[in-house]
């Protein structure tokens, strides 16, 4: 096991330089840096910028130097989890990363517990109704929530929930409302929660179909299993038959997907956080590439490679420990 | 002795059979095609020039032919009496009435107008083109991409397969949503740079799909006896594995064509996808967001054509995968 992950963690290396490399390769190959958009910026305000002061600049974050060398010294700054000071506001990324990556995972981890809570037991039902018209009407309503298009939808709950044109159910946007400091614990985790609804509904719709789909093949699969006749024949209450002896069976897959969504899901929320004025990670990217923030940038692409990789390993390993037939190390 | 007729008109009949006896997967299909004819035609059915202007002067094809005579002339208005027939829409998507902004849907404008005065039903026309063109040539760029990366990786495996695996794996991991963006930012969005990012991010799924296709054939007694009777690489790959390959690769492409539409509908409402004038639908309801506490239709119109368009696709993979099914196309006959 041991040796099977140090494996697994040298490997996911040259995957790591690769991304990482191809974003700064892209960023630096970008007609026109940002130097020029800033000195650009700043002429208009006051007269014109002295070529100095933009070889300065630029010399500064690197733009004079080839790419190799210069993706050599983002490296190098790396490894020592330096990720230098974002352009826009000058504050170092590491804290600006520290601010939004914790509101993007609380966000990630509510919408995969909601997923999981609906559509595990909706995948057991449609297997132990199969083909009947619940299981037919479900597959296609999941089907349809699939195909709705989330911007879409977060704008219409936006409109029609929130804001109080029509209803005032839900705040527009942000994770919390103004405090003055006064109020209490309960009072401050219920506004979070109110504020997260509208999100987490965006986030979690399309996900039930795959999900739901996938816990239904499985229990399909378990179902016809003889063990599961000797279990029946044994006397054993259909309830017990399904949920203990079927469902724990056809549970390792659904254990392993876990630490696999986690990643798409921080991928994704650059549109759910612009549109609820999230300040998470998926905006502060937004944000960068709208600015060209090089340093933030390469920092938000090597951490959700980082998390995607990790995610990825922690599925193999999790598969090994859930379902003990997986030797990891080769030795059947 | 007579062989028993197990599949009346081969494999591919049976499939469409199959195919057709799914109302769901049918009704996609239409749509799509309904889409896809819509696309093609869209000068012809939202424009603003007759297809045929009868005046004393003469018999005009204003909309296929420039006739000097008639150039700039609005043949809707009286000034121009004589005998005209319309296209259904007769708007065109980049008209614009500064006096008719934001109305809802009437008689003259059955889909209402947006910000500018342009007709909406024009625009959507128009932007047809947009969502099924870039989602066929980003599908198509992808899909052969990882056909033929794929068929490498799966025909020679050994070292080719380790390199194509770990680059398979490396694309795998890029946060592509971001990618796309940060690309489109830096570079310029435009119609061709969506579909060529689009394309160079997405063949992996198809390349591991025709990867292992090719593994599970490259053992099998036909193929070792195609080339123990001399046939090259190529042969064997193009005519005698492939076509194996192909049924989850269509179904594949198909779901890729509907998350493409997804993706280009999204960068147009984040501002980077296709660039005004060229109407598209996720620009349309980007720009509806400034008049969304009462224009409706402004917001629920293009959003419900990108949704219809996402679940037709999507219905026509679904089917082809249970149509292509082997034991589905024996059984179910």
């Amino acid at each position: 096991m041991k040796k099977y992950i140090i494996k697994r963690l040298l490997l996911m290396l040259p995957t790591f330089f690769g991304i990482t490399l191809v974003t700064y390769g892209m960023v630096r190959l970008a007609p026109g840096d940002y130097t020029q958009l800033k000195a650009g910026m700043d002429s208009l305000k006051q007269g014109a910028l002295s070529q100095e002061i933009i070889d300065q600049e630029r010399a500064l974050y690197g733009l004079d130097k080839p790419i190799i060398i210069g993706y050599a010294e983002w490296l190098w700054k790396f490894v020592r989890l330096d990720f230098g000071d974002s352009r826009k506001d000058g504050k170092p990324v590491l804290s600006r990363i520290g601010e939004t990556l914790p509101v993007t995972i609380t966000l990630s981890v509510i919408t995969i517990v909601v997923i999981y809570i609906i559509s595990v037991p909706m995948g057991i039902l449609t297997a132990v109704r199969k083909d009947s018209l619940f299981d037919r009407g479900t597959s296609l309503l999941l089907f349809i929530l699939y195909s709705l298009p989330s911007f879409w939808v977060a704008l219409l709950l936006l409109t029609y929930l929130a804001g109080g044109e029509y209803l005032d159910l839900f705040p527009l946007g942000g994770i919390t409302s103004d405090w003055t400091g006064n109020e209490g614990f309960f009072t401050k985790a219920a506004d979070f929660m109110r504020h997260l609804v509208l999100p987490v509904i965006t986030l979690t719709y399309g996900g039930f179909a795959f999900l739901s789909r996938y816990t239904r093949a499985n229990m399909l699969e378990v179902i016809n299993q003889q063990y599961i006749t000797t279990a029946r024949s044994k006397g054993l209450s259909e309830k017990r038959v399904v949920l203990v002896h079927a469902f724990r069976n056809s549970m390792v897959p659904l254990v392993t997907l876990m630490a696999s969504l986690l990643p798409a899901l921080i991928g994704g929320s650059v549109i759910v956080e612009s549109i609820f004025s999230i300040p998470g990670i998926g905006r502060l990217g937004f944000e960068a590439v709208l600015s060209r923030d090089i340093p933030v940038i390469m920092a938000i692409a090597s951490i959700s490679a980082f998390l995607t990789l990790a995610g990825i390993l922690l599925a193999d390993i999790m598969y090994a420990v859930v379902d003990p037939r997986i030797r990891l190390d080769g030795k059947a | 002795m007579e062989k028993p007729d197990i599949l009346p008109g081969g494999y591919r009949a049976a499939v469409w059979r199959n195919f057709k006896r799914n109302n769901l997967a049918f009704g996609g299909l239409c749509i799509v095609s309904a889409l896809i004819v819509t696309a093609i035609l869209a000068p012809l059915i939202a424009n603003n020039k007759p297809y045929i202007y009868v005046s004393e002067k003469g018999v005009y094809f204003p909309l296929f032919f420039n006739h000097s005579e008639l150039k700039d002339a609005d043949l809707r208005s009286g000034a121009y009496p004589g005998f005209k027939i319309f296209p259904p829409v007769p708007y065109s998507p980049s008209e614009y009435d500064l006096s008719f902004i934001v109305l809802p849907p009437s008689a003259k404008h059955i889909m209402g107008t947006d910000e500018q005065g342009r007709d909406l039903a024009s625009r959507m026309i128009h932007g047809t083109r947009v969502s099924i063109f870039i989602g066929f040539i980003a599908v198509f760029l992808y899909v052969m991409i990882g056909i033929v990366v794929g068929a490498l990786a799966g025909f020679y495996g050994g070292k080719a397969d380790m390199v194509i695996s770990r680059l398979i794996e490396i694309v795998m991991c890029f946060p592509t949503f971001f990618l796309i963006l940060t690309i489109l930012a830096l570079w310029g969005p435009s119609l061709l740079s969506v579909m060529v990012v689009i394309g160079i991010t997405g063949w992996t799924g198809i390349a591991r799909i025709v990867r292992g296709e090719f593994m599970r054939l490259r053992e099998a007694d036909y193929i070792v006896s195609a080339k123990a009777a001399g046939a090259g690489d190529f042969r064997v790959i193009f005519t005698h594995m492939l076509p194996n390959a192909l049924p989850p690769v269509l179904v594949s492409a198909m779901f890729g064509i509907a998350s493409t539409i997804l993706i280009e509908s999204s960068l147009s409402f984040l501002g980077f996808g296709v660039q005004p004038p060229t109407p598209s639908w996720g620009d349309i309801l980007s720009q509806s967001r400034d008049f969304i506490d009462f224009a409706w239709w402004l917001t629920l119109i293009p959003g419900f054509a990108i949704f219809i368009t996402i679940t037709a696709y999507n219905l026509v993979g679904d089917g082809l995968q249970d149509a292509f099914d082997p034991k589905s196309v024996i059984h179910r006959r």
